[in-house]
């Protein structure tokens, strides 16, 4: 059922037409049925009048030129000597004398007549009249006919009518439909239909709830993590300042400081994470885009975290042709492109390589960043976009630090401008390829 | 599949048993949208060969519920209907074409 | 004449609207692709004007039975279709042969019942006074048959996937014997099997020429009155169909779809 206007317009028309039809070959067999036992009892007068009137006992020529010649009658003896007849009479008696009364069907000059006979008493005698069969039987069936011809050129047009009223009875879905669909991702506020009618009423108030729930369910969630993170951000700014001081002291080993600072970092990295998690949520809306250079962020990120790159002795090159202006939010670029290298070297072992190309490619501009590191397996490159997913959970091959936030905030950003990312295994460096293809019509 | 097989074979057994002898032969004329004769008789318990000439340009349609039979017979042409073997009773035909002037019956005697 | 017209296309546009609908509607039970139907239907008609052209040349071939012969090897052709449709559609990779056996099927059902039609309709026109009685009892007919057909569509379709697959192959069953009584009656009409004297009189019960008779010699192949052998190919005929029905539906069951 791909359509509930056509099920039931053409469901309804079945079931018109089954009715009418079957309503109109009942009243035509009984019409014709009436107009058949009309013209019998036609005959029958006939020929009792023609008894009555008709005193001929001897034979003799009837001057029949008066008579129509879809009737005839004649009149024959007891010992079957015909008397009187009309000129379209048949010569021979065709009926029997079995009984007084008797209606019977015969062919003669090329026709088929009814024809009935009646034993006249009085006289002792025969009479017999008949009628063409094809002449009274036509003169039925047009008069029934005529009044059959109004109900079948009425289907159609009752099609018509019932098309536009169903049309006119789904108008409320329709309308409810365009409502739905015109909805902006981040526009949770409710659906509202003018004269919303009875079958459609508890949609409408279910979707309403479920948008209200959802809306402040949503507002809750962005509330407490923000609220949350921007909560822990001092109490961590100060932890640090106090590990630094104790560090300053060397009054504790090095070596027992060293994981309690690394705790408080990574620590301090998810609530910066989360803070930009929810800064570029598409949920919430445009953020402010301007011209940006592509090849000028990346250069600025690389530089700005070129100490963790030299760290694990790892080779970063950024190849790029030339400038590429990009419609965009500096900040979630400088956040992807971050994100994206600095997964990049987590990922990749110790003297490992990576790569950033920024390129036109079709109608798009590419940014494409590949690394020599372990890369993902096949089957999880659809999850490692869920927020705090991590490739094989927490026994990582790699043993690093990570919240599963860093692809999640990726795919925000490129979900924001409009872009499209691919991740597939890089062919030259062997890890990870990950392709992201900004539309051009941004620029 | 050896349903199949079963079944071909016991059709092909019908038809080589059914080779006749002399059947009796009755023609029927069609003209005007009447049978001529528009009454047969056939004896009883015989099959009997029908040969329906038609006479008319149009197509006739020869019918009969009660025996069984219906074939299209196009106008100037003729077809065959073979009927019975049938008890004594009438048998009424019609043409389906023009019923209401095509008529006739087939009385078993 | 205008409930002859009825009767006459009535029982042609039945038989043939009921094979596309059922075969409609299991194919969207089966999410088989419908678009078998159009080149189904237009060489159904094509074949059919061919036939009905033709028809002085078929009658007088084989000895004046040939009309018998070629419409008891359409129906014995389309009682084929059903079987091997119900046959193959246990499993979907078939659906391509699924296909081509619906598509032979009602090209054969339209071809059949399209000649008759066109034989009909060609003759009865010339003659002014029969014109519209005639034209008005084929509007009639066809429209009662078209719409038993969408509303055995509806019926199957808006079922569920069991109740659905039921009832279709329950139809083609039931259409599946009627096309071998036809098709056994033909063959004795034509004395290519010998016939005996009526099983059985039904005709006071339920009489073949009452609207009721000729809508269930079009769904059922009903006869009045059976001579032996038509009973026994009919009973051959049930039997090939409920054997095939019982497997292709076990198989469904063992496949926990139904």
């Amino acid at each position: 059922m791909k359509s509930i206007r056509t099920y039931l317009l053409f469901s309804l028309l079945a079931i018109i037409t089954l009715v009418t039809f079957f309503s109109v070959l009942h009243g035509y067999q009984s019409s014709i049925a009436k107009a058949e036992q009309l013209f019998d009892e036609r005959l029958q007068h006939l020929a009792e009048i023609i008894a009555i009137t008709n005193q001929d006992r001897e034979p003799r020529q009837e001057d029949s030129s008066a008579h129509s010649s879809s009737v005839f009658f004649e009149i024959w003896s007891s010992e079957l000597d015909l008397l009187v007849y009309s000129h379209n009479a048949p010569m021979e008696f065709l009926t029997s004398t079995e009984n007084k009364e008797s209606f019977k069907n015969v062919n003669f000059n090329g026709y088929r007549w009814r024809s009935f006979t009646l034993y006249d008493q009085r006289l002792d005698r025969w009479i017999v009249t008949g009628e063409r069969i094809d002449i009274r039987y036509g003169l039925a069936e047009n008069i029934v006919t005529a009044s059959i011809i109004p109900i079948v050129l009425a289907i159609p047009i009752a099609g018509f009518i019932i098309w536009w009223a169903i049309g006119l009875g789904l108008k409320p879905l329709k309308t409810l439909a365009i409502q739905l669909s015109n909805k902006e991702a981040d526009d949770l506020s409710a659906v509202a239909l003018n004269e919303s009618p009875q079958e459609l009423t508890q949609l409408v108030t279910t979707i309403n709830a479920l948008l209200r729930r959802l809306t402040s369910a949503f507002l809750r969630e962005q509330r407490f993590s923000a609220d949350a993170a921007h909560e822990l951000r001092t109490p961590i700014s100060a932890l640090k300042v106090q590990i630094h001081n104790l560090q300053q002291k060397n009054k504790y080993d090095e070596n027992e400081l060293k994981p309690l600072a690394a705790g408080i970092e990574r620590m301090a990295y998810v609530i910066e994470q989360i803070l930009s998690l929810y800064r570029h949520s598409p949920e919430q809306g445009l953020v402010q885009k301007t011209k940006v250079d592509l090849c000028a962020i990346a250069q600025q990120v690389i530089a700005g975290n070129y100490e963790s790159f030299s760290e694990k002795n790892q080779n970063i090159s950024l190849n790029s042709e030339s400038d590429f202006m990009l419609q965009a939010n500096t900040f979630a670029i400088e956040t992807l492109i971050h994100n994206l290298v600095m997964n990049a070297s987590k990922y990749t072992h110790e003297q490992g390589d990576i790569l950033l190309t920024i390129r036109n490619a079709d109608s798009v501009i590419q940014l494409v960043v590949e690394d020599s590191g372990i890369g993902i397996p096949e089957t999880e490159l659809d999850r490692v976009f869920e927020r705090f997913y991590r490739v094989a959970g927490d026994r990582h091959a790699s043993g690093m630090l990570g919240c599963g936030l860093g692809l999640a905030i990726v795919k925000h950003i490129v979900d924001l401008h409009g872009a499209k990312i691919k991740l597939e295994q890089s062919v030259e460096l062997g890890g990870l390829k990950v392709i992201i293809d900004f539309p051009r019509d941004e620029i | 599949m050896s349903y199949y097989i079963r079944y071909f074979a016991f059709l092909c057994l019908l038809i080589t048993a059914s080779v006749s002898a002399a059947t009796p032969i009755i023609e029927i004329e069609i003209r005007d949208h009447l049978f001529y004769p528009s009454e047969v008789e056939v004896p009883i318990d015989t099959k009997v060969k029908l040969i329906i000439i038609n006479q008319d340009p149009t197509a006739e349609e020869f019918e009969s519920y009660e025996l069984n039979r219906e074939k299209v017979i196009p106008g100037m042409s003729k077809g065959i209907i073979f009927i019975g073997p049938l008890p004594a009773g009438e048998y009424p035909f019609f043409g389906e074409f023009f019923p209401k002037t095509a008529q006739g019956k087939v009385i078993v005697k | 004449m205008l409930i002859n017209s009825v009767i006459l296309i009535l029982r042609e546009v039945l038989e043939a609207a009921l094979i596309v609908s059922v075969f409609l509607a299991l194919s969207q039970k089966l999410q088989l692709s419908k678009r078998w139907l159009m080149p189904a239907l237009l060489f159904g008609f094509a074949t059919a004007a061919i036939y009905a052209l033709n028809i002085q040349v078929i009658s007088q071939a084989f000895e004046g039975v040939g009309q018998e012969i070629v419409n008891a090897s359409l129906q014995v052709v389309i009682f084929g279709c059903i079987a091997l449709f119900v046959f193959f559609i246990k499993n979907a990779q078939n659906h391509k042969r699924i296909a081509f056996i619906m598509m032979c099927c009602v090209s054969m059902a339209v071809t059949r019942e399209g000649a008759e039609i066109i034989i009909y309709i060609q003759g009865l026109i010339a003659i002014p006074e029969l014109r519209s009685p005639v034209l008005i009892g084929s509007i009639i007919g066809a429209g009662i048959g078209i719409s038993a057909g969408v509303f055995f569509y509806y019926l199957i379709a808006s079922l569920s996937f069991k109740n659905g697959l039921r009832l279709g192959l329950f139809l083609l069953i039931l259409i599946a014997g009627g096309m071998i009584m036809q098709a056994s009656q033909l063959l004795i009409q034509a004395d290519l099997i010998s016939s005996q004297q009526a099983l059985w009189n039904s005709s006071s019960f339920l009489n073949e020429r009452s609207l009721t008779g000729q809508l269930l010699y079009a769904l059922i192949g009903y006869e009045a009155t059976p001579a032996p052998i038509q009973v026994y190919m009919y009973i051959c005929s049930l039997f090939i169909m409920i054997t095939l029905t019982v497997r292709t539906l076990n198989h469904f069951k063992q496949r926990e779809i139904i």
